[in-house]
């Protein structure tokens, strides 16, 4: 389930941190407008655990709307370098010519700032608008949700260690999912 | 019963791109018209939605009284639920009064479906047990006669069908030589199979046959549109060295698809690469010597039930240090509208595995078969294309599509003539003649000569 809570980021050091996850973030989302996915697979931790649970229409008293189970999206290193492998194949149907997308990222807010085994991690929430639109159409598809992302800091900067996508669907809209969110 | 249309005008235009359909059908034509049209897609929802067996769930989704599922018939929203005596039950999801839907989540649990209107409250069996004021109300009303409608249910191995019309067969005789199938891949196992999580729901913007059809038997297909898949390494088998195997017209329009040399040769991944401690809770001493090498020697098997509810076991793998794992896929091809499909997507596995290898069988799928899916994702480009063709006028009343394919000596499929189990059976996959029949299927039902 979601991440609740919001750090007071009016703290110098949780400033500093939530800017350093929002300018991570920024970027990141750049390498993906841009198709640059073997830029982007280099910000992402080897332990990466990439996740777009399925969400369901439920009763407001049910303990969550959200499958523990099932997934559009449950992706480690592995599958993720295959479906970027995928992207640059010549018989990539789907997404070739490549659909347009853009990542509208606001309401950053700090999650979590923790020292794990000497390794500093944040979790920093914030709210996903990915507007795509394919081929020659005019129409053009639209995707909300909520990003738990849990960045590392290491020697070489900031790496995304996790990637939660709550979703704000129950039925997808789309008719694939081609991309990252 | 049902050879009324000839005599309904309201469907004229249909009927008519029907009777051409059904004689360029000899000639494995089809004309393209049929995959957008708005007077044919409300006649299928009469002829065809309202009168067959369709897959609705599994059994294990609703496993305790008062568990309930939303699902859909056709355009048709019904509660799939499970009563206080455990009995499972299809109920349309409206009140009897105005009409108003009486569930409001996709699943849950609940004794009893209130009204949110004017209060019509019913239990989770359908009848009507009260309302509020009843007795300044209602107090003459004869209850018993106001529960929600209920649709006909039955279910195979836990997979739930209802059907919306008294006088369609039983289920078992309605899935005709299918049933063997089934029987065979869903029967495996003696504790059975469980749905893993809940099903997929996305939106396609194509016609709901051109799904049915690709399940019911497009192996071709698979040589090329899904070659990066291949690429990288996501199915360990060659698409070309895939196309050895079995079509087989499974009776009312049902087809099933097997990959399976002729003669039995070693191998590489025996019981679709289930891991051996799986295997051995497999109750193969009751299977027949040819449905033991389906289940020994077989790469792939899917097939499609007439009309809407397909089937699919795969053996793939989501990265590719991993060794390739068997995913068992159901759909639901929803139609809403001509130019629009509503994709449930189901996994099931046997519930007498480790929850590890269930996860991992899950990642298969999705990885491969589903709105993410490195798969499915080319599909359903190629679907929502034929559907914008279909809708166009030039091609719409020009262009006829050729289904061709293992006909007139063309395509090397020829009659399996000593083919042992049910169904009529044609080796190898280099034919269309699943889809014909299929389409055959189709035009006798829409034309009531079935
Ligand atoms: S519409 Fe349901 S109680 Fe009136
Ligand atoms: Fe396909």
């Amino acid at each position: 389930m979601e991440k609740q809570q919001i750090i007071d980021a009016c703290d110098p050091v949780n400033r500093r941190l939530l800017l350093e996850g929002e300018q991570f973030l920024i970027r990141e989302a750049e390498l993906l407008d841009r198709g640059q996915y073997g830029d982007w697979i280099g910000l992402l931790a080897a332990d990466i655990r990439y996740q777009i649970p399925i969400r369901i229409t439920r009763e407001r008293h049910a303990a969550s709307p959200f499958s523990d189970q099932a997934w559009h999206m449950n992706e480690n290193m592995g599958s993720i370098a295959m479906r970027v492998e995928r992207t640059f194949s010549d018989y990539n149907w789907a997404e070739d010519p490549p659909s347009r997308t853009r990542h509208f990222l606001t309401n950053f807010r700090l999650s979590e700032a923790v020292d794990r085994g000497g390794e500093q991690e944040i979790v920093v929430r914030s709210n996903l608008l990915l507007f795509r639109s394919r081929f020659d159409s005019p129409a053009y598809e639209l995707v909300s949700g909520e990003r738990e992302d849990t960045l590392r800091r290491t020697s070489d900067g900031w790496r995304l260690a996790k990637r939660i996508v709550w979703l704000d669907h129950t039925t997808m809209g789309i008719s694939s999912l081609g991309i990252f969110l | 019963m049902h050879n009324d249309t000839a005599a309904t005008p309201k469907y004229s235009r249909a009927i008519s791109l029907l009777k051409e359909m059904r004689e360029s059908l000899k000639e494995g034509i089809i004309p393209v018209g049929i995959f957008n049209d708005r007077e044919l897609y409300e006649m299928e929802i009469e002829k065809i939605f309202t009168r067959k067996w369709i897959f609705v769930g599994h059994e294990s989704e609703i496993p305790s009284p008062g568990d309930y599922v939303l699902r859909y018939i056709g355009e048709d929203p019904f509660i799939v639920n499970r009563d206080e005596s455990g009995e499972i039950r299809v109920m349309l999801d409206a009140c009897v009064h105005r009409g108003v839907r009486v569930c409001r989540a996709e699943k849950g649990n609940a004794s009893h479906f209130r009204c949110p209107y004017h209060g019509f409250i019913y239990k989770n069996n359908g009848d009507l047990i009260g309302m509020p004021a009843q007795q300044h109300a209602y107090n003459g009303l004869n209850k018993k006669e106001w529960g929600l409608l209920e649709a006909r249910c039955d279910t195979l191995h836990g997979l739930i069908f209802a059907c919306l019309d008294n006088d369609t067969p039983p289920l078992e005789e309605y899935l005709a030589d299918s049933k063997y199938y089934l029987d065979l891949l869903f029967g495996l196992q003696d504790e059975g199979l469980e749905v893993i999580g809940e099903p997929q729901r996305w939106i396609v913007k194509a016609n709901w046959k051109v799904a049915a059809e690709n399940f019911s038997g497009d192996a071709y297909h698979l040589i090329f549109l899904h070659h990066s898949a291949y690429e990288v390494g996501s199915t360990p088998f060659s698409m070309l060295g895939n196309m050895n195997g079995e079509q087989i017209l499974a009776g009312n329009g049902h087809c099933v698809d097997i990959s399976l040399d002729k003669t039995p040769q070693p191998v590489d991944m025996p019981y679709w690469n289930f891991p051996q401690e799986i295997v051995d809770t497999f109750r193969l001493d009751r299977l027949d010597p040819k449905g033991l090498e389906i289940v020994r020697d077989s790469k792939e098997m899917l097939g499609n039930i007439f009309p809407n509810s397909s089937f699919l076991l795969m053996t793939v793998t989501p990265e590719k240090d991993l060794p390739p794992v068997p995913f068992i896929s159901m759909r639901q091809w929803r139609p809403k509208g001509p130019d629009e499909i509503e994709i449930w997507n189901w996994f099931l596995m046997f519930k007498n595995t480790p929850q590890s290898f269930k996860e991992a069988s899950y990642r298969a799928g999705s990885t491969t078969f589903s709105l993410s899916g490195i798969f499915e994702m080319d599909d359903s480009m190629t679907w929502e294309t034929i559907t914008q063709t279909a809708g166009n006028r030039f091609a719409r009343e020009n262009l006829k599509l050729n289904f061709q394919m293992g006909m007139n000596g063309m395509g090397k499929a020829k009659r399996d003539e000593e083919w042992p189990l049910p169904g009529i059976a044609y080796y190898p996959r280099y034919g269309e003649g699943n889809q014909r029949y299929f389409y055959e299927s189709y035009v006798q039902t829409m034309l009531g000569e079935d």
